[in-house]
């Protein structure tokens, strides 16, 4: 459905925010996942029709996203990574407001809208209150319903479960599960977890390039093997990491966990890991982490 | 803890908008008030504009109006935490109830008293400024700014903080806490207004008035201007105690802040429980209505929806704003103060007509629809953006015009509700009035309308400048830079209103002429700038920031692109529109009309009077006979006049050459023709002529000379409509249309720093009064004796007036003519006036008394006539005959506050007398005073004029205020005279403080007012006092008889003060004309105490003790103490003398007693039992206090 050909974007301070990304993402829950920084939001605004990228090309079924925003727009829904809200203003006023801006122009339309959305994600008991006194997780459920305003092809949610505690979280995945069946839903998070949930593809995003993508459950088959897992004393730390290419180290009962990639047995005490997909995903910062340094060397 | 939370609460007070949008009014106001004419804060005279007493008094007044700000800032910091629910978290800590309640409380008030350090910054950078005339301009110490501020300013600041800090803690509201602030000041004015009316209560305000305005009154009342300029009260006696006294109250308020704050969260009352409780179960048990899928949007039938929306939304959030609140109590609270105490005369009241209340509401209200189109035109702009939520609604489908159109909308209709809301302050203010005319329509076409597209175009102004800068507060420094601009722009000789954006000319209203004084000029700008203003918006909608690329440069780029649209089309209509209209008016203004600046007009007059001055003197023939003919046409704003002028040569020498100019700028000389005489010099520029006669025009030889004349505005102008020669209203004097004979300073350059700028003397100063020579010349502008025969004409609709017997008066066609001619000479030196009037008219003594009046202000017309009557009554009967068989006064409209005396007819200003409102008994009655001053003028100035020399106005001016004060005194009583007597010795003394030369004795007055009017008044009075009414009167008959209808040589101030001498009956009387004529002298008369004690065969024995100096004052106002010993009188009353009620009967006993200086005791007995008791009671004399004149009896 979505397709980014070598989509490259600098800032004019010369950052390269993306590099040459090339995806195919088609309809369901797809997760972008990568670490802070990586280009994320960049690459989401870029879908979102608020910034143009330097070169490269976006196409959404048969809309040529750079050629003509507007046709997107009409069938976009986008959860920005960190929005406000108007101080005195409602949850129900607000996401009137919304279907307006969305095109719902009849004012019966709008009504089944407003309140079908706020049912939805539970916000119909409070739809009176001013959104800024709103928590965390209510304020993205509010975000997630203006996003869903006007059956959107397109979802696009950028880190929507940073912050919200775990409870919050599982409603607010549960309520984009629901979504994500007919459309495209694009989820941006450096929470593993979120995508191991919900996605039944992914891609990793790193440094603005695209180091990994396909679906979760063949990414960990293909890892399988190469994490194993060895019980430390903090202090042989520094010795691992000299040693062995460590991708995480945890912390368990006052003792650390390190996991390292290796084709083979790396040694002793160490035992292979079944590994999630949270290895996958460190193994991939791994590697990019590294390739500078095998430059440089 | 404390000083953290101090700090923590100082750093969120200095991000809130309140903050910036205070510091910036507050500049501009005082910036303003210093550096523009367009902007007043309080009084204003020539003491130096950045004297200690000037900057006091500016920081005291604007103290009263930060009390908004001030509340703003303490009310939010408790309420701050009630609505937004954080205030449990807060208290949960371990922070102590003293640093959070206190540590917040000094964070805000630290903010406000910083907000408030531009108002010293304001005064000083605005005394900087370099078109300021350096005369009101004095050194800036440091020291008088510090005064102001920790003195006056912050003590008072911090009053207020403290005040409603309490207030805010116990209520918990900001709404009750500014109920509170409008309950508090409503409390303010009247206690104010009460304790000023009453002098005996100064004292007791000075102590207890909260912002030290009585105070420092108290310490400054009789300072000269020498002293305001350099003087600091010492911070002692009743300052320091109010200062004390206040400083502890704001303690207590701290304590009882304190006291009542309590950490625990008020538990809401159970009534409220239940409401929220009941509110609940209905919103819960509302059912939400589902639908399975979701309705499509439809965006392309959407645009009126998302119009309204849009606009519903951005609406929503500037009303419901806490600064719009504060701005628009701010506002209305100034208009109030405006339109309840504006437009005093005499102090006495004007009626609250629309039109009279419109100019002052502008004047008070203005300024803050403008600071809310910059303001809210940065905070629409930049709002998604500040909210965080643009790019929810950059991703959405709305098309580009859903963010300038409904924000710019949104302000429009923000805009016209606060001009609304003034509108309706300003009809409840007339209803509290009395006044239920309603004229909605009037306030619509003149103030809402007009002000309403003024401020759009100024918010499309902020609007773009915004969608340009990289951010707000770089917008807002911008559009102050221009607000600053305009004012510097205009200044400096820059204002054609074609490059000032915005300007759009000043209409003037009138109820006789409308708004016809620069109404099309007004809407022709409009449309100009309108178009400019749409440019603007056009090319905010395409450099929008949409998306997340926020700098200018990639959308300017795209700007070439973006323009190939409807919104380019609509880009290039508004471009041809302005350029056609711009052009258009460029025509009108620069073609048609003339364009001068303000400094073209100075550099001409500048040159005028350096290329002709020099022949004042030169001798020259003097008129005899006038025969004009001029024709109005009200609808052109064009006059066309005709005339013929006989001269003669009264000078004992042949004469060479005829000198004939026209020194108004807007007259046009047709033809000049001089019988037997050729043009020598024709200076077209300056309108001067010089006819050289082919035979020298022999002594006593006459002749003749014709002309033609006009004045026409035929395009817009510039610098604003004529308001002399108008639609319905139009009033002329004759030096505007004839051709006068000589030189004459009269319309030179006047202002000092002017006059120095082009080298010329600073001042031009009159002939000595010993000078004989001078006595060739009269005081107004050397105008002859003629014979006049005027024949006028105008629109058949309007009633043409000019002085002289209506010989015929006759509708032709759709003119109406009239004919004017004098049986007895007149002053070269009269008006014509033409408008659609209604006349009233009262025949007394075989005299026609008219007023010629707009049909609506008939309020005042009978006591005018009856004015007149009797002032007519006691000038026959005591000056000798009235010259004239008519008397008429004719309104003209209020573009000028005047009432002006010429031969048998009175022009008399629509702001004055007409809608004077005298409902109050203790108001001074000016409509009979000011009509018996210019009937008084048609003896003393139409009868005997006297020389252009000092004191030359002392015969006319003072005569006509002493006329005037008989005619009071005969219709009120002695006893209620004093209220007159006080206005004008208060006006005197407050006056002289601010003299920019030098103070001179009555008799050798230069055209000075506060001595002519003022002082003259109240000497003039004490004279007939002391010498007797009827001799003086006698005295004066003489002088009359003398000199009536005389030519040079004129009469002079001897002649008046020498026959005040020689009714002089010993050496007291003597010493006080000397005193009173030909000095300056000040007196300070004083009751100590009274003590009343009953005799024994049943009367009442008063024993007053008073205290007496006299002074002799120069020039500057130096004072040196002189030994007093006259005749004043003291007396006893049963009720307080100059209140309404007073009565001859309370008057139990008054005769003069000898009086020296120094202290002394009079007894006085009576029969019945006094309550007060005092010397001079009346305030005859010229006292520096004239409320310490009377004291209760203990």
């Amino acid at each position: 459905m979505l397709e980014l050909q070598n989509v490259t974007h600098t800032y004019p301070n010369g950052v390269r925010a993306l590099d040459d990304v090339t995806l195919s993402i088609p309809k369901g829950m797809f997760g972008l996942l990568g670490p802070n920084g990586a280009g994320k939001s960049t690459l989401m605004r870029t879908v979102a029709t608020l910034q143009t990228p330097s070169s490269g090309s976006i196409r959404f079924g048969e809309i040529d996203i750079l050629e003509n925003p507007e046709e997107l727009r009409k069938q976009l829904g986008y959860l920005p990574q960190d929005f406000g809200v108007y101080p005195r203003v409602s949850a129900y006023d607000m996401l009137d407001h919304m279907a307006v801006l969305k095109g719902i122009s009849s004012a019966s339309d709008r009504k089944a809208t407003v309140e079908t959305l706020l049912n939805q994600v539970n916000l119909w008991g409070v739809r009176k209150k001013a959104i800024a006194g709103f928590s965390g997780g209510m304020r993205q459920r509010f975000g997630i319903a203006q996003a869903l305003i006007g059956n959107p092809n397109l979802i696009i949610v950028d880190e929507p479960t940073a912050g919200l505690d775990p409870e919050e979280r599982n409603r607010f995945l549960n309520l984009l599960a629901e979504i994500g069946e007919n459309v495209v839903v694009i989820l941006s998070t450096h929470i593993v977890e979120d995508v191991a949930d919900l996605c039944p593809r992914m891609a990793v995003l790193i440094d603005g390039k695209i180091s990994l993508q396909g679906a979760p459950k063949e990414l960990i088959d293909k890892a399988r093997g190469t994490v194993w897992a060895k019980t430390i004393e903090r202090s042989e730390l520094d010795e691992m990491r000299e040693k062995y290419e460590v991708i995480s180290t945890r912390l368990f009962a006052g003792q650390t966990i390190i996991h390292v990639l290796s084709d083979g047995a790396p040694g002793p005490g160490f035992q292979a890991v079944e590994g999630g997909l949270e290895d996958v995903y460190f193994s991939a910062l791994a590697s990019s982490r590294r390739a500078p340094a095998d430059i440089a060397a | 803890m404390f000083a953290k939370i101090a700090l923590f609460e100082l750093r969120y007070q200095l991000r809130n908008p309140v903050f910036w949008v205070a510091t910036v009014i507050f500049f501009l106001l005082t910036y303003g008030a210093m550096a523009s004419d367009d902007i007043t804060i309080g009084g204003g005279g020539n003491v130096n504009a950045n004297s200690p007493v000037a900057i006091v008094t500016t920081h005291m007044i604007l103290t009263l109006f930060f009390m908004f700000v001030t509340t703003a800032f303490v009310a939010n910091v408790i309420v701050r935490d009630e609505e937004s629910g954080f205030g449990p978290l807060i208290r949960s800590t371990q922070v102590s109830k003293f640093s959070y309640l206190f540590g917040r409380f000094t964070g805000a008030f630290v903010a406000a008293a910083c907000a408030f350090l531009v108002v010293p910054l304001g005064i000083w950078i605005g005394s900087l400024m370099p078109w300021l005339d350096p005369e009101t301009i004095g050194p800036n110490r440091f020291s008088y700014y510090a005064f102001a501020y920790f003195v006056f300013a912050l003590p008072s600041i911090f009053m207020v903080s403290a005040l409603f800090f309490a207030v805010a803690t116990i209520t918990r509201s900001m709404m009750y806490t500014y109920v509170a602030v409008v309950l508090f000041l409503v409390l303010y004015i009247v206690l104010n207004s009460v304790m000023s009316s009453q002098p005996e209560y100064r004292d007791l305000a000075s102590y207890i008035e909260p912002f030290g305005l009585a105070a420092f009154g108290n310490a400054t009342r009789y300072w000269t201007a020498a002293e305001s300029n350099t003087l600091i009260p010492p911070i002692d006696g009743v300052l320091l105690a109010n200062r004390a006294i206040w400083l502890g109250f704001s303690a207590l308020m701290l304590a009882l802040a304190y006291w009542r704050f309590s950490f625990a969260s008020k538990s809401i009352s159970a009534r409220k429980a239940r409401k929220a409780d009941r509110k609940q179960a209905k919103l819960a048990a509302k059912e939400p209505r589902l639908v399975d899928t979701l309705p499509q949007p439809t965006p392309e039938r959407a645009g009126w929806a998302r119009l309204v929306a849009r606009t519903r939304f951005e609406m929503g959030q500037v009303l419901r704003s806490p600064a719009f609140f504060v701005l628009l109590l701010i506002g209305l609270f100034n208009a109030f103060a405006g339109l309840f105490f504006g437009n005093e005369i005499y102090g006495t009241p004007a009626r609250p007509l629309t039109f009279a209340l419109i100019e002052p509401l502008m004047g008070t209200f203005a300024l803050i629809p403008i600071i809310i189109a910059i303001y809210y035109g940065g905070e629409l702009v930049w709002r998604d953006r500040e909210r965080k939520f643009n790019e929810i609604i950059d991703s959405t489908s709305v098309p580009g015009w859903s963010y300038m159109v409904p924000k710019t909308i949104a302000v429009a209709f923000v805009l016209i509700a606060t001009l609304l809301i003034s509108v309706v302050a300003a009809m409840l203010i007339q209803a509290f009035r009395g006044y239920t005319d309603f004229e909605i329509g009037k306030y619509l076409a003149w103030y809402v309308l007009p002000m309403s597209v003024d401020m759009v175009l100024l918010a499309i102004l902020s609007i773009f400048i915004q969608a340009l800068s990289p951010n707000k507060f770089v917008g807002w420094g911008i559009m102050v830079i221009y607000l600053i601009g305009t004012i510097v722009l205009s200044s400096l000789g820059f204002e054609h209103p074609l490059y000032l954006y915005g300007s759009t000319g000043t209409m003037r209203v009138s109820d006789i002429n409308g708004a016809n004084v620069g109404w099309s000029t007004g809407w022709w700008l409009r449309l100009y700038w309108g178009a400019i203003a749409l440019v603007l918006a056009v090319l905010a909608h395409l450099l929008w920031r949409r998306g997340a690329d926020g700098a200018l440069l990639p959308r300017l780029r795209q700007l070439p692109r973006r323009l190939a649209s409807p919104s380019g089309a609509i880009l290039a209509c508004a471009l041809a529109v302005a350029a056609l209209s711009g052009g258009w008016i460029f025509y009108q203004m620069n073609v048609v009309d003339e364009y001068r600046t303000q400094d073209d007009v100075e550099a001409q007059l500048a040159a005028y009077e350096k290329k002709y001055l020099k022949y004042e003197n030169l001798p020259q023939p003097t008129a005899t006979d006038m025969k004009l003919a001029v024709d109005l046409y009200p609808e052109e704003t064009r006059m066309e006049a005709r005339g013929t002028i006989a001269f003669v040569n009264n000078t004992g020498k042949p004469l060479e050459q005829l000198h004939l100019r026209i020194a108004d700028s807007d007259a046009e000389i047709r033809s000049i023709e001089v019988e037997g005489a050729t043009l020598d010099m024709d200076d077209e520029e300056n309108k001067y002529r010089i006819y050289r006669f082919d035979q020298p025009l022999a002594p006593g030889a006459t002749g003749t000379f014709t002309f033609a004349t006009r004045r026409w505005q035929q395009g817009m102008r510039a610098s604003g409509d004529d308001t002399r020669l108008v639609r319905n209203g139009t009033f002329l004097s004759n030096s505007e249309f004839v051709p006068q004979i000589g030189m004459s300073r009269s319309g030179l350059l006047s202002d000092r720093a002017t006059r120095r700028k082009y080298d010329l003397p600073a001042e031009l100063r009159q002939a000595k009064l010993e000078d004989e020579s001078a006595r060739n010349r009269n005081y107004v502008g050397n105008s002859p004796w003629v014979t006049s025969d005027i024949t006028v004409s105008t629109v058949a609709g309007q009633t043409p007036v000019a002085p002289g017997d209506r010989v015929s008066d006759e509708v032709r066609g759709d003119r109406r003519v009239a004919r004017f001619v004098s049986k007895q000479p007149i002053l070269a030196f009269f008006s014509i006036q033409s408008a659609d009037y209604e006349v009233t008219r009262r025949v007394h003594n075989g005299t026609t008394l008219e007023i010629y009046h707009h049909p609506n202000h008939d309020f005042n017309v009978e006591r005018m006539l009856d004015a007149m009557e009797v002032s007519l009554d006691y000038y026959e009967a005591n000056f000798g005959p009235y010259q004239f068989d008519y008397a008429r006064i004719i309104e003209f409209p209020g573009y000028a506050s005047f009432a002006q005396a010429f031969a048998g007819t009175i022009p008399y200003s629509e702001d004055m007398g007409f809608i004077a409102d005298n409902g109050d008994a203790e108001s001074i009655d000016y409509v009979t005073y000011v009509t018996a001053h210019e009937l008084g003028h048609q003896y003393w100035a139409h009868q005997l004029i006297s020389s252009d020399q000092q004191g030359g106005t002392m015969l006319v001016e003072t005569m006509a205020q002493y006329s005037a004060l008989m005619v009071m005194k005969h219709l009120y009583g002695e006893d209620n005279i004093r209220r007159f007597l006080k206005y004008e010795l208060d006006n005197y003394l407050a006056a002289r403080g601010s003299e920019a030369i030098e103070e001179l004795p009555l008799e050798r007055v230069e055209d000075q007012g506060y001595i002519h009017y003022r002082k003259g008044a109240v000497v003039t009075y004490l004279l007939q006092d002391r010498l007797g009414e009827d001799r003086v009167n006698t005295m004066l008959s003489g002088l009359l008889d003398r000199y009536k209808f005389k030519g040079p040589p004129y009469a002079n101030a001897n002649d008046l003060v020498g026959g005040y001498l020689s009714l002089a009956r010993n050496k007291q009387e003597r010493d006080l004309v000397t005193d009173l004529l030909q000095r300056i002298t000040l007196y300070d008369l004083k009751a100590d105490e009274a003590k009343v004690t009953k005799r024994a065969d049943g009367k009442f024995e008063t024993e007053i003790t008073v205290d007496a100096e006299k002074f002799y004052a120069d020039g500057q106002g130096q004072e040196r103490k002189a030994l007093l010993s006259d005749e004043i009188e003291v007396g006893v009353f049963a009720q307080k003398p100059g209140l309404g009620a007073f009565e001859r009967k309370d008057v139990l006993a008054l005769r003069r007693y000898p009086v020296h200086s120094g202290s002394q005791t009079i007894r006085i007995v009576t029969d019945t039992r006094p309550s007060f008791a005092g010397i001079d009671p009346y305030n005859k004399y010229i006292d520096r206090n004239s409320d310490d004149n009377i004291v209760a009896i203990d």
